[in-house]
């Protein structure tokens, strides 16, 4: 109060606030509780369905359309589920309702509710706490529970489940089928853990266990996966005209068995489990004693259930049951089948049957259908004599045709025996005329019933009467032998026929009647055969009356022969045979006959293969020589060796390495081949020959002859002595002939030496001659580069040094028929062999021999022993020198260059000038001219040589013994040699020749 | 074993060779049931094993228990057996069974039908033992309680297979110890066995 006092303005004030605060906030809090209307929902009550895990929440008053209601787990406080609800009210009683689903089994933990009433924001006090005791409660039993208890779940569900341990067990873990699952903990006791998306499970359910850590036990609970019923095809039809029987199928596999999970089947709420438990069975049933028209199938499990519906009329729907009690009455050729039906309502029913008849013989399956009101027995035909059949019957309603009924059970019946069937017979004949009549065995279904014997008659055409008694043979005895000479004497050369008969207990077949006449054989062309047979082709005759017998054999047979035949109608013109006795390589006769009433007639023949081979046996082959020749005979394959249309022969010839085909004989006739001139060339030696015949199958291993050829030496002689005599006769004539024209042979090959030309102040005193090497007197003759002219100087040796010399030299032989005055030598001093030295000539020649009587001889060409050595520069050069016979005779130096020896390569060598002659180094470079290319003859290669002209005689001594025409430039030294020793010897021989 | 059997066996009622037939039956029989045992487990995925709970009730073995007393426990022990099994396949058939029969299926059907069999011949070799007065156990008083639960009744199937199981090899190994000459002991321990046969 002092405050107000004090300050009472703002005492006032807040004193003002103050209050206002205070009914502000007791108006909103009358508002907002009991001031505002809402009451506290009472006698809140819990009802849980434990099964489905829903809690029913109901409560009286509240004066409010929504409500908070809030779940917490007891124990640890923790909040479940805390939303506004409106629930629905009992207007009679005023109870408000609220179902709650829990995720966890509601036993798992206890539950506390509290509700209060709301209107927009404003709300009621929570009511008292309900609270929903759990299997975990300290005063509950005492043991492990899991929950939900053996609960049932459709496949892709999640589950919850919840263990509760005894008090101080400690939790190990959880698992759901073998696997671990993660846990939450619910309550101090309590654990939970959650199994999404479940599949289906197995016959006995999933285990959910839980393991505490002592495991003196195992805990859990078991639960089922599955599927909702779900049946098909639900049908109804009636088998008695009366009652239905409603049939359908299972569907898929719900995974849930046995009378407390699996499905059970109501139609039209009639309970039809109990005969349908049988998992194992796809289709159920359920039969009723009268026919409603309309029918519902309910189909139910713990999962839910299916409805199917099926309205029909009882005829649309007759089924009929499966004919009973057959029986057959049957014939040789047919059989009646009647049959009992169940109900005697059938009578009045029209029906349709299907019977199926089995022949035991070749298990060949014939349906027939027959039709008819109360249909109870059939007719069937076109059986076989002597049969064993099977039958067996089902029926349908012939109108409104709904399904065929059960088949019946089988029923086997016989059929009486018959007459055989008329055999199937011909003849065949040796060349004799034996043969025999023959028949074909008749099949089980051409005997009728068991056959007993055959019977074969003689018929005389003309007598028209047997002729002789019937002969009888036994079942398994197909031919009759015959002899048409011995016939043909009984029947006065008459027509006969043999009549065949097969005889059963039935009777006897109509006879197989076969004309006992030879035919005249013909000629037969080859046939090929095909993929079809024998294709066989002939022109109608008009003969044929009973048509036509084609008729194959093996060509080759000789005697009572396995004989084929097919008959063939009337206007037959063609046919493919084939057989399954035709054998590859076996040579078949086809023979096609007319059949008449009088006889038959060999119309055409063939004959071929079915396929070739070749040659079963190798040829007799003999070789032997014939001159020069060798001759190969064989001889010829036998025809049933063949195996094939003999082509021809192949013919080789086996040299050790090779196999050569010497010659193809197609003539297949032939059996001879001759190898013309074999022998000749041939020293002794032994040659195989080998034959191989040949069809289109190709060739076959043939037959190989050796035969030794002995060498053919009457020819080998007179080849020698002819080529002797040739020879002789041709050096005989190249002598005449040389003999006669020897002149010309003699001035062809050897020419007498031109004199040589004297000027005419030739002195012709004699003196002493002066020899003075003249500047030009250097023959230097370059061969190659290692010769130096110096070495090719040609020194004038004195007549008295030369014996000095040539002793020196030793054994070297003298020409002695030289003129002692002077002589040249020339030589090549070095270490090598003496090499031939030919005739020169020089200016210093020719100034040194200018005596007519003096002859000029070169000596280089005899290996003469000449003193004059010219040794090598030991400078080894290459420049031409001055001639200096002091320096020359002491130091040598390189010999003279033969004439033929090689030039070096140069173009002055090839085209000598004149100029080469007047410059020494030209001259270096040229070789040795040959007399026949002597040049300086002429008066006017003379002035042109000017002062070398007196020294440049060209003497020809006819003592020579050498040509003096040059040989090719480019002859070697071996050529020269051979050359020389040729020419000396034709030199002899003209020197022998000289008058 | 074998030697023993035919050393001094006594003919005359077949007896000689009736304990070898009936160890090689039980041999049979355990073979058979342990691999009953496993097809269960597989099917129901029994990883973990539990402690084993006696469910038959016969005196314990002692080595002062003469022919006629091993005999005797173990023909009690397989009548029980056989009681138990036949109760398990029927509470099985019809709680968790109704599906296709499978491996499992066969060999319990296999195993049910051939415990009869032992059971026969050790009675035989107990009415060898004991004459023709003998007192056979009975079973007919055996109460037999089923669990509720399907999990329950899953483990309590295993352990009755467990049982026979157990009992076969048990068999096996007596008959096997067996004297060779079983010889007929009167009715001397009678009295103490129909005492046995009551504590369970």
């Amino acid at each position: 109060m002092a405050h107000l006092s004090l300050t009472p303005t703002s005492k006032l004030i807040s004193s003002g606030f103050v209050w206002l605060l205070w009914i502000v906030l007791g108006f909103s809090a009358s508002h907002t509780h009991a001031d505002t209307g809402l009451t506290v929902p009472q006698r809140v009550t819990l009802s849980p369905n434990w099964y489905t895990q829903e809690l029913s929440i109901s409560w009286l008053g509240g004066g409010a359309t929504t409500f908070d209601l809030i779940i917490l787990r007891t124990e640890f406080n923790e909040t479940v589920f805390y939303e506004t609800v409106s629930p629905t009210v009992n207007k009679v009683s005023g109870l408000h309702q609220w179902t709650w689903t829990s995720v966890n089994p509601l036993e798992c933990t206890s539950l506390s509710v509290k509700i209060r009433s709301r209107d927009g924001h404003t709300t009621s006090e929570w009511s008292q706490t309900e609270t929903l005791q759990g299997n975990d409660h300290p005063n509950s039993e005492q043991r492990v529970k899991v929950f939900p208890q053996d609960k049932v779940l459709p496949v892709g569900a999640n589950i919850t489940f919840c263990c509760i341990l005894d008090e101080g067990m400690v939790l190990d873990k959880l698992k759901y089928d073998g696997n671990t699952t993660s846990v939450t903990r619910l309550s101090r006791r309590t654990y939970s853990t959650t199994v999404f998306n479940l599949v289906a499970s197995r016959q006995s359910g999933s285990n959910m266990l839980c393991l505490p850590e002592d495991k003196e036990k195992l805990y859990g609970t078991v639960v089922f996966v599955g599927y909702p019923p779900l049946p098909i095809d639900f049908k109804c039809e009636t088998h008695d005209l009366r009652s239905a029987v409603c049939q359908w199928g299972k569907g898929r596999d719900t995974h849930l068995y046995g009378s407390q999970r699996g499905t059970r089947y109501f139609v039209n709420n009639r309970d039809c489990s109990e005969v349908n438990q049988d998992v194992g069975q796809k289709e159920a049933t359920c039969t009723f004693d009268t026919w409603e028209g309309n029918w519902t199938l309910v189909a139910k499990n713990l999962l839910g259930q299916y409805s199917l519906t099926d309205t029909a009329e009882l005829s649309h729907r007759v089924c009929p049951v499966a004919p009973d009690l057959l029986s057959v009455v049957a014939d040789a050729w047919n059989a009646s089948l009647s049959w009992h039906w169940k109900y005697d309502s059938y009578s009045s029913l029209a029906l349709v049957c299907q019977v199926e008849i089995t022949a035991t013989e070749d298990e060949k399956l014939i349906k027939r259908v027959f039709s008819g009101v109360g249909l109870r027995s059939v007719f069937l035909s076109d059986l076989y004599p002597d049969e064993h059949y099977s039958v067996k019957v089902r029926c349908g309603a012939q109108q409104n045709f709904w399904k065929w009924g059960n088949w019946s059970k089988l029923s086997s019946f016989k059929t009486k025996t018959y007459v055989p069937d008329t055999p199937d017979a011909w003849i065949w004949l040796n060349t004799d005329n034996t043969g025999k009549v023959v028949w074909k065995p008749l099949t089980r279904r051409q005997s009728h019933g068991k056959l007993t014997q055959y019977e074969v008659f003689l018929w005389s055409l003309e007598e028209n009467r047997a002729l002789a008694p019937a002969v009888t043979l036994p079942p398994n005895n197909w031919s009759m032998p015959v002899n048409l000479t011995e016939i043909a004497f009984f029947s006065n050369n008459g027509s006969v026929v043999a009549k065949v008969t097969a005889r059963n207990n039935a009777g006897s077949s109509p006879p197989a009647r076969v004309h006992l006449t030879s035919v005249e054989p013909l000629a037969a062309p080859r046939i090929v055969y095909t993929d079809q047979g024998f294709p066989l082709f002939w022109e109608n005759n008009a003969n044929a009356t009973c048509g036509y017998v084609v008729e194959w054999l093996d060509a080759f047979c000789p005697q009572d022969c396995p004989v084929e035949w097919i008959k063939l109608p009337a206007g037959t013109t063609n046919v493919s045979i084939e057989s399954a006795t035709f054998q590859p390589g076996v040579r078949y006769n086809l023979s096609l006959y007319s059949c008449s009433s009088d006889a038959r007639e060999l119309l055409k023949r063939w004959q071929g293969y079915m396929q070739e081979l070749v040659p079963s046996v190798a040829l007799t082959l003999s070789a032997s020589q014939q001159n020069a020749d060798v001759l190969l005979t064989w001889k010829e394959i036998p025809l049933v060796n063949r195996r094939g249309f003999l082509l021809g022969y192949n013919i080789y010839n086996s040299t050790g390495y090779q196999f050569k085909l010497l010659e193809n004989v197609s003539d297949p006739e032939t059996m001879s081949y001759t190898a013309k001139d074999f022998a000749k060339g041939f020293i002794k030696g032994t040659f195989k020959f080998t034959v191989k015949a040949y069809t289109a199958a190709g060739e076959n291993t043939g037959t190989t002859a050796t035969v030794t050829i002995e060498p053919y030496t009457d020819w080998l002689i007179l080849e020698i002595l002819t080529s002797l005599g040739l020879v002789t006769l041709l050096l005989a004539i190249v002598t005449f002939t040389c003999y006669k024209k020897r002149k010309w042979v003699k001035k062809a090959f050897y020419p007498d030496i031109p004199e040589p030309k004297l000027p005419s102040d030739w002195p012709r005193t004699r003196g002493l001659l002066d020899v003075k090497p003249s500047p030009h007197s250097m023959v230097c003759v370059v061969e190659t580069p290692e010769y130096d002219c110096i070495k090719d100087m040609l020194v004038a040796i004195p007549e008295e040094d030369e014996d000095d010399a040539g002793q020196g030299i030793g054994d070297e032989s003298v020409d002695t028929d030289e003129p002692t005055s002077l002589r040249y030598y020339n030589q090549m001093v070095d270490e090598r062999p003496i090499r031939p030295r030919f005739p020169d000539s020089s200016a210093s020649s020719i100034s040194s021999m200018s005596s007519a009587h003096t002859d000029v001889t070169y000596t280089g060409i005899q290996t003469s022993g000449s003193s004059l050595v010219l040794q090598l520069d030991p400078q080894g050069s290459s420049e031409c020198h001055q001639p200096q016979l002091d320096r020359s005779v002491s130091s040598g130096g390189g010999g003279y260059r033969p004439q033929m020896q090689p030039r070096a390569p140069s173009d002055d060598m090839d085209l000598p000038s004149p100029e080469s002659f007047l410059e020494p180094q030209a001259a270096c470079s040229g070789g040795y001219k040959p007399q026949g290319s002597w040049q300086l003859d002429s008066p006017v290669d003379a002035a042109e040589m000017g002062s070398l002209a007196p020294s440049l005689g060209s003497p020809t001594s006819v003592a020579s013994t050498q040509f003096l025409l040059p040989d090719g430039e480019e002859n070697t030294g071996e050529k020269r040699q051979l050359s020389s020793s040729a020419a000396s010897w034709l030199t002899n021989l003209l020197s022998s020749t000289k008058p | 074993m074998a030697g023993r059997s035919t050393r001094g066996m006594n003919g005359s009622n077949g007896s000689r060779t009736a304990p070898a037939r009936a160890a090689a039956l039980a041999d049979l029989l355990h073979y058979e049931c342990s691999t009953l045992l496993e097809l269960f487990r597989k099917k129901e995925n029994f990883t973990e094993d539990v402690t084993d709970r006696r469910l038959v009730s016969v005196p314990p073995p002692s080595s002062q228990l003469d022919t006629r007393d091993k005999l005797w426990r173990i023909h009690s022990a397989l009548l029980q057996c056989q009681k138990l099994l036949e109760k398990a396949v029927a509470k099985e058939e019809k709680e968790l069974g109704g599906g296709k029969k499978g491996e499992y299926e066969n060999k319990r059907k296999l195993v049910k039908e051939r415990l009869p069999l032992l059971i026969l011949s050790t009675g035989e070799l107990l009415k060898a033992a004991e004459g023709t007065t003998s007192l056979t156990p009975s079973v007919e008083g055996l109460e037999v309680d089923v669990p509720t639960g399907l999990l329950d009744l899953k483990l309590w199937v295993y352990q009755v297979y467990k049982e026979v199981n157990y009992w076969s090899k048990t068999a096996a190994n007596t008959l096997k110890d067996l004297p060779s000459v079983i010889v007929k002991e009167g009715a001397r321990t009678t009295r103490a066995r129909n005492r046995r046969s009551t504590r369970r």
